[in-house]
Protein backbone atom coordinates (compact mmCIF):
# COMPACT_ATOMS: atom_id res chain seq x y z
CA UNK A 1 0.00 0.00 0.00
CA UNK A 2 1.29 3.15 -1.12
CA UNK A 3 -0.02 5.32 1.12
CA UNK A 4 2.55 8.65 0.16
CA UNK A 5 1.28 7.91 -3.59
CA UNK A 6 -2.07 7.27 -3.29
CA UNK A 7 -2.57 11.01 -0.78
CA UNK A 8 -0.55 12.70 -3.14
CA UNK A 9 -2.51 11.98 -5.82
CA UNK A 10 -5.47 12.42 -4.39
CA UNK A 11 -5.55 15.02 -1.71
CA UNK A 12 -4.93 18.11 -4.16
CA UNK A 13 -8.93 16.99 -6.07
CA UNK A 14 -10.77 16.55 -2.79
CA UNK A 15 -12.27 20.14 -3.19
CA UNK A 16 -13.58 18.54 -6.23
CA UNK A 17 -14.72 15.69 -5.20
CA UNK A 18 -16.64 17.66 -2.56
CA UNK A 19 -18.25 19.84 -4.63
CA UNK A 20 -19.35 17.48 -6.84
CA UNK A 21 -20.54 15.28 -3.82
CA UNK A 22 -22.77 18.03 -2.29
CA UNK A 23 -24.34 19.17 -5.59
CA UNK A 24 -25.20 15.38 -5.93
CA UNK A 25 -26.50 14.28 -2.58
CA UNK A 26 -27.71 18.21 -1.51
CA UNK A 27 -26.50 18.32 1.83
CA UNK A 28 -23.12 18.61 3.86
CA UNK A 29 -23.76 15.60 6.14
CA UNK A 30 -24.28 13.12 2.72
CA UNK A 31 -21.47 15.13 0.84
CA UNK A 32 -19.18 14.38 3.70
CA UNK A 33 -20.15 10.45 3.73
CA UNK A 34 -19.97 10.16 -0.07
CA UNK A 35 -16.65 11.93 -0.47
CA UNK A 36 -15.15 9.41 2.56
CA UNK A 37 -16.46 6.37 0.89
CA UNK A 38 -15.11 7.61 -2.74
CA UNK A 39 -11.45 7.61 -1.01
CA UNK A 40 -11.31 4.47 0.60
CA UNK A 41 -12.92 2.89 -2.39
CA UNK A 42 -10.12 4.80 -4.59
CA UNK A 43 -7.72 3.95 -1.64
CA UNK A 44 -9.01 -0.16 -1.96
CA UNK A 45 -8.17 0.22 -6.00
CA UNK A 46 -5.22 2.58 -6.16
CA UNK A 47 -3.20 -0.42 -7.73
CA UNK A 48 -5.65 0.04 -10.57
CA UNK A 49 -5.32 3.67 -11.44
CA UNK A 50 -2.88 4.54 -14.38
CA UNK A 51 0.07 6.78 -12.83
CA UNK A 52 0.11 10.15 -15.63
CA UNK A 53 -3.80 9.62 -15.70
CA UNK A 54 -5.84 12.42 -14.54
CA UNK A 55 -6.76 11.05 -11.25
CA UNK A 56 -9.58 14.08 -10.92
CA UNK A 57 -11.33 11.98 -13.52
CA UNK A 58 -10.62 8.62 -12.11
CA UNK A 59 -11.94 9.78 -8.39
CA UNK A 60 -15.45 11.43 -9.77
CA UNK A 61 -16.37 8.40 -11.73
CA UNK A 62 -15.72 6.51 -8.49
CA UNK A 63 -17.80 9.23 -6.63
CA UNK A 64 -20.70 8.87 -9.57
CA UNK A 65 -20.91 5.64 -9.30
CA UNK A 66 -21.25 5.00 -5.88
CA UNK A 67 -23.61 7.74 -5.93
CA UNK A 68 -25.67 6.19 -8.36
CA UNK A 69 -25.62 2.61 -7.08
CA UNK A 70 -26.02 3.72 -3.27
CA UNK A 71 -27.02 7.04 -2.57
CA UNK A 72 -29.17 8.28 -4.97
CA UNK A 73 -32.52 7.04 -3.16
CA UNK A 74 -34.11 8.91 -0.70
CA UNK A 75 -31.90 12.33 -1.20
CA UNK A 76 -33.20 15.75 -0.89
CA UNK A 77 -32.37 18.70 -2.53
CA UNK A 78 -31.71 21.87 -0.39
CA UNK A 79 -32.07 25.48 -1.85
CA UNK A 80 -28.73 26.46 -0.36
CA UNK A 81 -25.69 24.85 1.31
CA UNK A 82 -23.29 27.27 2.86
CA UNK A 83 -24.17 27.56 6.58
CA UNK A 84 -22.40 30.52 7.87
CA UNK A 85 -20.26 28.54 10.22
CA UNK A 86 -18.84 26.46 7.86
CA UNK A 87 -18.06 29.44 4.74
CA UNK A 88 -14.12 29.87 4.35
CA UNK A 89 -13.63 32.69 3.33
CA UNK A 90 -9.62 32.12 2.59
CA UNK A 91 -10.71 29.40 0.63
CA UNK A 92 -13.22 31.73 -1.30
CA UNK A 93 -11.46 34.74 -1.43
CA UNK A 94 -7.67 33.67 -3.39
CA UNK A 95 -7.63 37.22 -4.94
CA UNK A 96 -7.05 40.41 -3.45
CA UNK A 97 -9.79 41.10 -1.36
CA UNK A 98 -12.25 43.30 -2.42
CA UNK A 99 -14.82 46.09 -0.60
CA UNK A 100 -17.18 44.91 1.80
CA UNK A 101 -20.15 46.23 -0.18
CA UNK A 102 -18.64 43.99 -3.55
CA UNK A 103 -17.92 40.94 -1.00
CA UNK A 104 -21.69 40.94 -0.33
CA UNK A 105 -22.77 41.05 -3.81
CA UNK A 106 -20.50 38.36 -4.22
CA UNK A 107 -21.67 36.32 -1.96
CA UNK A 108 -25.45 36.98 -2.87
CA UNK A 109 -24.57 36.27 -6.27
CA UNK A 110 -22.80 32.93 -5.59
CA UNK A 111 -25.58 31.93 -3.27
CA UNK A 112 -28.16 32.62 -6.30
CA UNK A 113 -25.36 30.24 -8.31
CA UNK A 114 -26.00 27.42 -6.48
CA UNK A 115 -29.79 27.69 -5.98
CA UNK A 116 -29.89 27.89 -9.81
CA UNK A 117 -27.83 25.12 -10.76
CA UNK A 118 -29.71 22.72 -7.56
CA UNK A 119 -32.29 23.48 -10.09
CA UNK A 120 -31.00 21.70 -13.11
CA UNK A 121 -32.02 18.47 -13.61
CA UNK A 122 -29.57 15.72 -12.15
CA UNK A 123 -27.77 15.10 -15.65
CA UNK A 124 -27.80 18.42 -16.52
CA UNK A 125 -26.21 19.36 -13.14
CA UNK A 126 -23.71 16.71 -13.23
CA UNK A 127 -22.51 17.88 -16.32
CA UNK A 128 -21.96 21.80 -15.46
CA UNK A 129 -20.15 20.10 -12.37
CA UNK A 130 -18.05 18.14 -14.10
CA UNK A 131 -16.59 20.39 -16.64
CA UNK A 132 -17.62 23.90 -16.32
CA UNK A 133 -16.64 23.66 -12.09
CA UNK A 134 -14.40 21.37 -12.10
CA UNK A 135 -12.45 21.16 -15.25
CA UNK A 136 -12.81 17.79 -16.49
CA UNK A 137 -12.73 17.69 -20.32
CA UNK A 138 -16.42 16.74 -22.23
CA UNK A 139 -14.27 13.34 -22.91
CA UNK A 140 -13.29 12.43 -19.26
CA UNK A 141 -16.74 13.81 -18.36
CA UNK A 142 -18.10 11.72 -20.42
CA UNK A 143 -16.12 8.31 -19.32
CA UNK A 144 -17.54 9.83 -15.74
CA UNK A 145 -20.96 9.66 -16.88
CA UNK A 146 -20.43 6.65 -19.23
CA UNK A 147 -22.28 8.12 -21.94
CA UNK A 148 -21.06 9.47 -24.93
CA UNK A 149 -18.95 12.62 -25.35
CA UNK A 150 -21.56 14.33 -27.58
CA UNK A 151 -24.20 14.17 -24.43
CA UNK A 152 -22.21 15.77 -22.47
CA UNK A 153 -21.90 18.67 -25.11
CA UNK A 154 -25.43 18.92 -25.21
CA UNK A 155 -26.46 18.46 -21.86
CA UNK A 156 -24.06 21.42 -21.04
CA UNK A 157 -25.13 23.41 -24.08
CA UNK A 158 -29.00 22.68 -22.34
CA UNK A 159 -27.80 23.46 -18.77
CA UNK A 160 -25.96 26.86 -19.92
CA UNK A 161 -28.92 28.20 -21.70
CA UNK A 162 -30.88 27.36 -18.41
CA UNK A 163 -28.95 29.15 -16.41
CA UNK A 164 -28.17 32.34 -18.21
CA UNK A 165 -31.70 32.57 -18.14
CA UNK A 166 -31.84 32.48 -14.42
CA UNK A 167 -28.98 34.45 -13.81
CA UNK A 168 -29.30 37.69 -16.03
CA UNK A 169 -28.63 40.18 -13.19
CA UNK A 170 -25.20 38.10 -11.76
CA UNK A 171 -23.87 38.03 -14.98
CA UNK A 172 -24.11 41.58 -15.68
CA UNK A 173 -21.94 41.65 -13.01
CA UNK A 174 -18.85 39.72 -13.46
CA UNK A 175 -16.15 42.08 -13.96
CA UNK A 176 -13.58 41.56 -16.70
CA UNK A 177 -10.98 40.56 -13.84
CA UNK A 178 -13.08 37.54 -13.40
CA UNK A 179 -13.00 36.50 -16.88
CA UNK B 1 -21.20 30.42 -40.99
CA UNK B 2 -24.75 31.65 -39.82
CA UNK B 3 -25.46 32.87 -36.43
CA UNK B 4 -27.89 30.20 -35.91
CA UNK B 5 -25.06 28.03 -36.61
CA UNK B 6 -22.50 29.76 -33.84
CA UNK B 7 -25.60 29.91 -31.80
CA UNK B 8 -25.65 25.63 -31.59
CA UNK B 9 -21.68 25.48 -31.41
CA UNK B 10 -21.45 28.33 -28.80
CA UNK B 11 -20.69 25.96 -25.81
CA UNK B 12 -18.34 23.18 -27.83
CA UNK B 13 -16.51 26.57 -28.56
CA UNK B 14 -15.88 27.88 -25.44
CA UNK B 15 -14.64 24.95 -24.06
CA UNK B 16 -11.90 24.57 -26.65
CA UNK B 17 -13.99 21.38 -27.90
CA UNK B 18 -14.08 22.32 -31.60
CA UNK B 19 -11.99 20.73 -33.82
CA UNK B 20 -9.70 22.85 -35.64
CA UNK B 21 -11.52 23.75 -38.75
CA UNK B 22 -14.71 24.56 -36.99
CA UNK B 23 -12.69 26.51 -34.93
CA UNK B 24 -11.32 28.57 -37.19
CA UNK B 25 -14.64 28.90 -39.08
CA UNK B 26 -16.29 29.98 -35.93
CA UNK B 27 -13.27 32.44 -35.06
CA UNK B 28 -13.98 34.03 -38.97
CA UNK B 29 -17.53 34.57 -37.95
CA UNK B 30 -17.13 35.85 -34.37
CA UNK B 31 -14.68 38.31 -36.38
CA UNK B 32 -17.31 40.19 -38.25
CA UNK B 33 -20.59 39.56 -36.10
CA UNK B 34 -21.08 41.74 -32.50
CA UNK B 35 -24.43 39.71 -31.49
CA UNK B 36 -22.30 36.48 -31.75
CA UNK B 37 -19.22 38.33 -29.83
CA UNK B 38 -21.90 39.17 -27.03
CA UNK B 39 -22.64 35.74 -26.95
CA UNK B 40 -19.49 34.59 -26.18
CA UNK B 41 -18.64 37.14 -23.79
CA UNK B 42 -21.35 36.02 -21.78
CA UNK B 43 -20.84 32.37 -21.87
CA UNK B 44 -17.22 33.56 -20.63
CA UNK B 45 -19.19 35.44 -17.82
CA UNK B 46 -21.28 32.46 -16.86
CA UNK B 47 -18.73 30.59 -16.33
CA UNK B 48 -16.52 32.63 -14.42
CA UNK B 49 -19.80 32.76 -12.36
CA UNK B 50 -20.13 29.11 -11.95
CA UNK B 51 -16.14 28.34 -11.34
CA UNK B 52 -16.98 31.20 -8.71
CA UNK B 53 -19.65 28.95 -6.96
CA UNK B 54 -17.60 26.34 -6.01
CA UNK B 55 -17.64 25.03 -2.25
CA UNK B 56 -14.38 23.79 -1.02
CA UNK B 57 -14.43 20.86 1.25
CA UNK B 58 -14.34 22.44 5.00
CA UNK B 59 -11.72 21.44 7.42
CA UNK B 60 -13.67 19.02 9.32
CA UNK B 61 -14.60 16.86 6.28
CA UNK B 62 -10.82 16.98 5.39
CA UNK B 63 -9.38 16.02 8.57
CA UNK B 64 -12.52 12.88 8.62
CA UNK B 65 -11.71 12.27 5.21
CA UNK B 66 -7.86 11.83 5.34
CA UNK B 67 -8.42 9.96 8.77
CA UNK B 68 -10.24 6.97 7.35
CA UNK B 69 -7.45 6.61 4.97
CA UNK B 70 -5.12 6.54 7.07
CA UNK B 71 -7.05 4.44 9.39
CA UNK B 72 -7.81 2.05 6.57
CA UNK B 73 -4.45 1.87 5.48
CA UNK B 74 -2.94 0.91 8.50
CA UNK B 75 -5.15 -2.11 8.26
CA UNK B 76 -7.48 -1.18 10.70
CA UNK B 77 -11.72 -1.30 9.92
CA UNK B 78 -12.61 1.82 9.09
CA UNK B 79 -15.05 4.33 11.47
CA UNK B 80 -17.67 4.73 9.07
CA UNK B 81 -16.99 1.69 6.30
CA UNK B 82 -15.85 -1.84 7.06
CA UNK B 83 -13.08 -2.49 4.72
CA UNK B 84 -12.75 -6.82 3.11
CA UNK B 85 -9.50 -8.53 4.42
CA UNK B 86 -6.46 -6.53 4.38
CA UNK B 87 -3.65 -8.57 5.25
CA UNK B 88 0.08 -7.97 3.93
CA UNK B 89 -0.47 -4.70 3.96
CA UNK B 90 3.08 -3.36 4.88
CA UNK B 91 2.85 -0.02 7.97
CA UNK B 92 2.65 3.77 6.83
CA UNK B 93 5.49 5.66 6.42
CA UNK B 94 6.23 8.65 8.47
CA UNK B 95 3.51 11.73 7.15
CA UNK B 96 4.78 15.36 6.71
CA UNK B 97 2.05 17.52 8.36
CA UNK B 98 -1.48 17.27 6.61
CA UNK B 99 -2.14 20.98 6.88
CA UNK B 100 1.25 21.84 4.96
CA UNK B 101 -0.02 19.10 2.15
CA UNK B 102 -3.42 21.04 2.54
CA UNK B 103 -2.05 24.42 1.49
CA UNK B 104 0.22 22.42 -1.11
CA UNK B 105 -2.93 21.00 -2.48
CA UNK B 106 -4.80 24.78 -2.45
CA UNK B 107 -1.68 25.85 -4.47
CA UNK B 108 -1.59 23.63 -7.42
CA UNK B 109 -5.48 24.30 -7.48
CA UNK B 110 -5.30 27.93 -8.00
CA UNK B 111 -2.27 27.53 -10.54
CA UNK B 112 -4.72 24.78 -12.32
CA UNK B 113 -7.52 27.00 -12.60
CA UNK B 114 -5.55 30.20 -13.75
CA UNK B 115 -3.69 28.02 -16.44
CA UNK B 116 -7.74 26.77 -17.41
CA UNK B 117 -9.01 30.45 -17.18
CA UNK B 118 -5.56 31.48 -19.16
CA UNK B 119 -6.56 29.08 -22.32
CA UNK B 120 -10.03 30.25 -22.19
CA UNK B 121 -8.87 33.73 -22.97
CA UNK B 122 -6.85 32.47 -25.91
CA UNK B 123 -9.72 31.27 -27.66
CA UNK B 124 -11.88 33.67 -27.58
CA UNK B 125 -11.34 37.03 -29.67
CA UNK B 126 -11.62 40.51 -27.53
CA UNK B 127 -14.62 42.80 -28.27
CA UNK B 128 -13.94 45.47 -31.42
CA UNK B 129 -13.02 48.28 -29.32
CA UNK B 130 -15.20 50.23 -30.81
CA UNK B 131 -18.03 47.88 -30.55
CA UNK B 132 -21.25 48.87 -28.09
CA UNK B 133 -20.03 45.40 -26.01
CA UNK B 134 -16.62 47.37 -25.21
CA UNK B 135 -18.51 50.52 -23.91
CA UNK B 136 -20.55 48.75 -21.68
CA UNK B 137 -17.24 47.70 -20.27
CA UNK B 138 -15.75 50.71 -19.93
CA UNK B 139 -18.95 52.20 -18.35
CA UNK B 140 -18.84 49.86 -15.87
CA UNK B 141 -15.65 50.13 -14.85
CA UNK B 142 -16.11 53.98 -14.40
CA UNK B 143 -19.08 53.98 -12.63
CA UNK B 144 -17.61 51.94 -10.12
CA UNK B 145 -14.29 54.00 -9.93
CA UNK B 146 -16.56 57.00 -9.56
CA UNK B 147 -18.71 55.52 -6.67
CA UNK B 148 -22.86 56.04 -6.71
CA UNK B 149 -24.36 58.87 -8.12
CA UNK B 150 -28.23 59.64 -8.43
CA UNK B 151 -30.97 58.06 -9.49
CA UNK B 152 -33.39 59.28 -12.48
CA UNK B 153 -36.50 60.66 -11.55
CA UNK B 154 -37.88 57.08 -13.19
CA UNK B 155 -35.82 55.14 -10.44
CA UNK B 156 -36.29 57.24 -7.47
CA UNK B 157 -40.62 56.88 -8.19
CA UNK B 158 -39.90 53.41 -8.94
CA UNK B 159 -38.14 52.42 -6.08
CA UNK B 160 -40.44 53.90 -3.95
CA UNK B 161 -43.37 52.28 -5.37
CA UNK B 162 -41.17 48.87 -4.58
CA UNK B 163 -40.22 49.56 -1.33
CA UNK B 164 -42.07 52.67 0.39
CA UNK B 165 -40.42 55.07 2.51
CA UNK B 166 -38.08 52.50 3.29
CA UNK B 167 -36.14 53.60 0.00
CA UNK B 168 -35.66 57.16 1.06
CA UNK B 169 -31.89 57.62 2.45
CA UNK B 170 -31.92 57.77 5.57
CA UNK B 171 -30.35 60.53 7.48
CA UNK B 172 -26.72 59.68 9.62
CA UNK B 173 -25.26 62.46 10.21
CA UNK B 174 -25.70 62.12 13.84
CA UNK B 175 -23.20 59.30 13.85
CA UNK B 176 -21.34 61.35 11.84
CA UNK B 177 -21.94 60.24 7.97
CA UNK B 178 -22.84 62.65 5.00
CA UNK B 179 -24.72 61.10 2.48
CA UNK B 180 -22.46 60.41 -0.68
CA UNK B 181 -24.79 59.36 -3.22
CA UNK B 182 -27.46 56.82 -3.97
CA UNK B 183 -28.94 54.62 -6.76
CA UNK B 184 -31.41 51.40 -7.90
CA UNK B 185 -29.23 48.36 -8.39
CA UNK B 186 -30.09 45.21 -9.34
CA UNK B 187 -29.28 42.85 -6.16
CA UNK B 188 -29.48 39.37 -6.81
CA UNK B 189 -32.79 39.88 -8.78
CA UNK B 190 -34.39 42.56 -6.70
CA UNK B 191 -34.31 46.30 -7.38
CA UNK B 192 -32.47 47.47 -4.71
CA UNK B 193 -31.84 51.20 -2.82
CA UNK B 194 -28.32 51.88 -2.62
CA UNK B 195 -26.83 54.31 -0.56
CA UNK B 196 -23.38 55.17 0.10
CA UNK B 197 -21.85 57.83 2.85
CA UNK B 198 -18.57 58.77 3.90
CA UNK B 199 -16.89 59.93 7.33
CA UNK B 200 -14.45 62.68 7.94
CA UNK B 201 -11.46 59.93 7.41
CA UNK B 202 -12.87 58.99 4.11
CA UNK B 203 -14.38 55.69 5.93
CA UNK B 204 -16.95 54.28 3.50
CA UNK B 205 -20.43 52.95 4.25
CA UNK B 206 -23.07 51.45 2.39
CA UNK B 207 -27.01 50.83 2.90
CA UNK B 208 -28.58 48.84 0.36
CA UNK B 209 -32.50 47.50 0.71
CA UNK B 210 -34.92 45.51 -1.08
CA UNK B 211 -37.41 43.88 -1.17
CA UNK B 212 -37.66 39.41 -0.16
CA UNK B 213 -36.39 37.68 2.52
CA UNK B 214 -33.21 37.53 4.50
CA UNK B 215 -30.66 35.68 2.47
CA UNK B 216 -29.78 32.33 4.37
CA UNK B 217 -26.28 33.51 5.53
CA UNK B 218 -27.67 36.45 7.45
CA UNK B 219 -30.51 33.98 9.17
CA UNK B 220 -28.52 33.75 12.10
CA UNK B 221 -31.64 35.23 14.50
CA UNK B 222 -35.07 35.52 14.50
CA UNK B 223 -36.76 37.69 12.45
CA UNK B 224 -36.90 41.53 13.41
CA UNK B 225 -33.78 41.46 15.35
CA UNK B 226 -29.65 42.02 13.90
CA UNK B 227 -27.67 39.51 12.18
CA UNK B 228 -24.50 39.94 11.82
CA UNK B 229 -22.06 38.29 8.94
CA UNK B 230 -18.44 38.11 8.80
CA UNK B 231 -16.66 37.67 5.83
CA UNK B 232 -13.04 38.39 5.24
CA UNK B 233 -12.17 41.34 7.27
CA UNK B 234 -15.73 43.15 6.94
CA UNK B 235 -18.88 42.13 8.96
CA UNK B 236 -22.17 43.30 7.18
CA UNK B 237 -25.17 43.96 9.41
CA UNK B 238 -28.74 42.40 8.43
CA UNK B 239 -32.40 43.03 9.64
CA UNK B 240 -35.70 42.69 7.96
CA UNK B 241 -38.71 45.30 8.24
CA UNK B 242 -42.19 45.05 7.01
CA UNK B 243 -40.89 42.29 4.02
CA UNK B 244 -37.61 44.62 3.21
CA UNK B 245 -34.01 43.44 3.89
CA UNK B 246 -31.64 46.07 5.03
CA UNK B 247 -28.06 45.45 5.07
CA UNK B 248 -25.48 47.67 6.46
CA UNK B 249 -21.73 47.17 5.31
CA UNK B 250 -18.81 49.71 5.60
CA UNK B 251 -15.27 50.10 6.01
CA UNK B 252 -15.66 51.77 9.43
CA UNK B 253 -14.81 50.31 12.83
CA UNK B 254 -17.20 47.81 13.58
CA UNK B 255 -18.56 48.43 16.95
CA UNK B 256 -19.82 51.62 15.25
CA UNK B 257 -21.10 50.36 12.30
CA UNK B 258 -23.23 47.80 14.51
CA UNK B 259 -24.50 50.88 16.31
CA UNK B 260 -25.42 52.35 13.38
CA UNK B 261 -27.03 49.40 12.03
CA UNK B 262 -29.00 49.10 15.59
CA UNK B 263 -30.12 52.67 15.23
CA UNK B 264 -31.49 52.31 12.06
CA UNK B 265 -32.83 48.84 12.62
CA UNK B 266 -35.66 50.51 15.46
CA UNK B 267 -36.33 53.15 12.74
CA UNK B 268 -37.48 50.83 10.40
Amino acid sequence: MDLDGFEAATVPHMNALYDAALRLAGDQATAQDLTQETYLRALRSFGTFEPGSNARAWLLRIQYNLFCTQYRRGRRMPLVWLDEDEADPALDLPSPEPGPEEQTVRELDREAVRRAIAQLPEDFRMAVTLVDINGLTCAEAATVMDVPRGTILSRLHRARRRLEAMLLPELGRVQADDL
Amino acid sequence: MTCEEFKLQLTAFSLGELGPDEHQRARDHLAGCDDCASRVLMDRQLTALLRASAVPAPETTRTAVLAAVRTEARGEASPSAPAPERAGRPAPSPRRPARRRHWVALAAALVGAAAVLAAALLVVPAPDPGSPLSAAWSSYHHRGEDGLGIPSEAEADRLFAVLGPASRTPDLSDHGLRKAGWEERDLAGHVAAVAEYRDAEDGRVTLMRWRGELPRMAKGTEGGELAAYTWGRHTSYWWQADGVVWCLVGTIEKDRLSGIAESLRRES
